[in-house]
């Protein structure tokens, strides 16, 4: 399958979608690219941690590409991929679409 | 409803799923520390037992806390003595927070799916891991089953249902958390069906259409020899499954009745000459076969068989009526109904607001009642006057002090009236016997039968005594038997209790709900003395005259002596 931004835009959505189920109405996150998933989506250790596996299984279940999210040793410097929806996509983008074997992050 | 979560591991996503799912009741749950299985329950000082929770879930992994079967995923063999002997350890620390909460959920144990075990050796004495599993959760079931307020909940079906996602190892690793979601969520539905039914919600009616529902056809247009049902059909065997489900359902005291548009004689010509029927007339509490609106004739129905609009559930194929229901009616369940009718027994299967605590000897007989209910009213429509009436039913009304046998039904009674429920308490089965063991208090039962049949335990009055003044502090009456008398055979009990202690007087004081004026009404027309707004006083120095149209019988001799 072709892996598009798209796609994964999709892939991210139904992430959030499904992480919505767990939270109440006035702390559900929107789907839109602009939506924050690191600081200022309102999400604690836990909810993180659920919607990067969700995340990770659902690249896995749509792309066969195993995927490793884990964001200790981010450089400062870099631009932080989890910063919005549309950041988190273009990241993936370029590790997804590298041919390679699955990449830890 | 407050709820507290103990596990080994982390449940914060279960507590999440219990705040969000929309059915009621509506929960907020407070997490123990993980890991901290032992502590959290021996030690009932721990702030989150303060104040108590109205519910606890004790969800572990086996290998966490039967040291056993931790060895026998490490390949060592272990014989079922082992395993059942950790069991009982484990069960007498789960004993001790018994008493703090009125209800304790206790999920079943299992392992992940994708756990291969020994293979074809998973099921072998002393080795395998699914046969100890096996070995570890009969023995905590055997070891809780006497424990009322402690609910054992089957975790292998939310495993089964959440499927290849049950178990989610990459959660396991990020977080110690080991299920996927469609595992809390068929969990969280579990758990919020079982406190429905603990606190007296569970529906009781349902409620059917005909056509195209309990089988294929319109009867009016093609005639009952023509209707699709039963035979070497896939639709018509599944219509028979279907009805057999509903039939089956009426054995734990379910009552079914018919809203359907037609020509009642067809219908019933139906219903009692084709010969794949498995429902019958004498199935049905009543029905209402007509022209008319489904949402009026469900209206009449659930008055006629003095039941709440909540207690119901319609089942009809057709989209236009299910919606047209959900709108005029909208505290009547109404659940989405597949198109395709082989389904249809596993959507009656997968309902779960029927759930009970229990399922006692009456709610087997319920249909059978409703039935004899009918005849009553139809001898009714045929004398003249209600005192003839009830001249004509032979009543006899008999008074047993709460027991050990008959505890369960008169629970169960207990927590679920509504209408005529002086002040509408919820009580366990515990709280009950604790309640009615102390000085000067006493709980009787009150079964009711008469030439038409058995009734059954249908009343409960619940005294205490003091300060020369005898409080009725619970008058509850099924709405199945109200306006016969057996009100007024309570008072007499209540009046003639008081007196055998010396009391001045009898009160009443009535707690109003938005469900039981009728027992207010009761109270007003019943001679009691209506002093200010909600109290109702009688001079015990008179006895309470009993109807001359009843017969009392007193179980015991001196009543109110067995607890």
């Amino acid at each position: 399958m072709e892996i598009t931004r798209e796609k994964i835009i999709e892939v991210l959505y139904e992430s959030i979608a499904e992480l919505n189920e767990q939270r109440s109405k006035d702390q559900r996150m929107a789907l839109s690219p602009q939506t924050p998933l690191g600081e200022g989506s309102g999400l604690d250790s836990l909810g993180f941690v659920n919607l990067v596996a969700l995340i990770e299984e659902k690249c896995d279940d749509r792309f066969g590409r195993t995927l490793v999210l884990s964001v200790p040793h981010i450089d400062p410097a870099a631009h932080d991929p989890f910063e919005t929806v549309d950041s988190l996509a273009k990241f993936l983008e370029v590790i997804l679409t590298d041919g390679e074997r699955p990449r830890v992050i | 409803m407050k709820g507290l979560l103990i596990s080994d591991f982390n449940i914060e996503n279960l507590s999440a799923y219990l705040k969000v799912e929309s059915n009621a009741p509506q929960l907020e749950c407070q997490v123990a520390p993980y890991g901290q299985i032992t502590q959290n329950l021996l030690d009932g000082t721990l702030p989150f037992w303060q104040p108590s929770p109205d519910f606890v879930v004790v969800w572990t992994r086996p290998e966490s806390v039967l040291e056993s079967f931790a060895r026998v995923l490490s390949g060592f063999a272990v014989d079922g003595e082992t395993i059942r002997s950790d069991v009982d350890v484990y069960c007498k620390r789960l004993l001790l927070a018994k008493h703090r909460v009125r209800t304790l959920f206790v999920p079943t144990w299992v392992v992940p799916t994708f756990h291969h075990g020994q293979g074809m050796l998973d099921l072998a004495s002393g080795i395998g891991v699914a046969r100890l599993l096996m070995h570890a959760n009969m023995r905590l079931l055997e070891n809780l089953d006497e424990h009322s307020n402690i609910i054992p909940l089957n975790a292998a079906k939310w495993v089964e249902l959440a499927g290849k996602t049950a178990f989610n190892q990459r959660l396991w690793y990020l977080g110690k958390v080991p299920f996927g979601n469609e595992v809390f969520k068929a969990a969280a539905r579990d758990f919020k069906a079982a406190l429905r039914g603990i606190h007296g919600q569970a529906r009781k009616l349902v409620i059917l259409d005909l056509d195209e529902t309990l089988w294929g056809g319109i009867v009016g247009e093609i005639g009952w020899q023509e209707i699709v049902l039963g035979g070497h059909d896939a639709t018509g065997e599944a219509l028979v499954d279907f009805q057999t489900e509903l039939k089956a359902l009426t054995r734990r005291g379910i009552v079914l009745a018919i809203a359907s548009r037609n020509d009642e004689s067809v219908a019933l010509e139906a219903i009692r000459e084709h010969p794949e029927m498995v429902l019958r007339e004498q199935d049905f509490a009543s029905w209402r076969i007509n022209w008319k609106d489904k949402a009026e004739n469900i209206n009449e129905l659930v008055e006629e068989l003095n039941l709440g609009l909540e207690a119901a559930v319609f089942i009809d194929d057709n989209p236009v009526e299910r919606s047209r229901v959900r709108e005029a009616l909208p505290s009547v369940l109404v659940p989405d109904w597949p198109e395709d009718k082989r389904l249809y027994p596993q959507a009656l299967r997968s309902l779960d607001c029927f759930d009970k605590p229990s399922i006692s000897a009456e709610d087997r007989r319920r249909q059978e009642m409703y039935t004899r209910e009918r005849q009553r009213a139809q001898l009714k429509n045929r004398v003249g006057s209600v005192e003839e009436w009830l001249q004509t039913l032979d009543l006899t009304v008999t008074v047993e002090p709460l027991n050990s046998a008959n505890l369960r039904r008169l629970t169960q009674l207990f927590n679920k009236t509504n209408q005529m429920n002086l002040s509408t308490r919820r009580m366990t089965e515990q709280e009950l016997l604790d309640w009615a063991e102390r000085e000067n208090r006493r709980m009787w039962g009150f079964l009711v039968s008469d030439r038409f049949g058995d009734s059954g335990l249908t009343g409960i009055l619940g005294m205490a005594a003091g300060d020369g003044c005898a409080t009725i502090v619970d008058f509850i009456l099924s709405c199945r038997v109200m306006g016969r008398r057996v009100e007024e055979s309570m008072l007499h009990i209540a009046v003639d209790w008081a007196r055998s202690l010396m009391m001045g007087s009898v009160q009443a004081i009535y707690a109003p709900t938005s469900k039981n004026k009728p027992c207010y009404d009761f109270f007003q027309r019943s001679n009691f003395r209506h002093e200010s707004d909600n109290t109702f006083v009688w001079d015990a120095a008179q006895e309470y005259p009993l109807h001359r149209a009843v017969r009392l019988l007193k179980k015991a001799e001196r009543y109110g002596q067995a607890l």
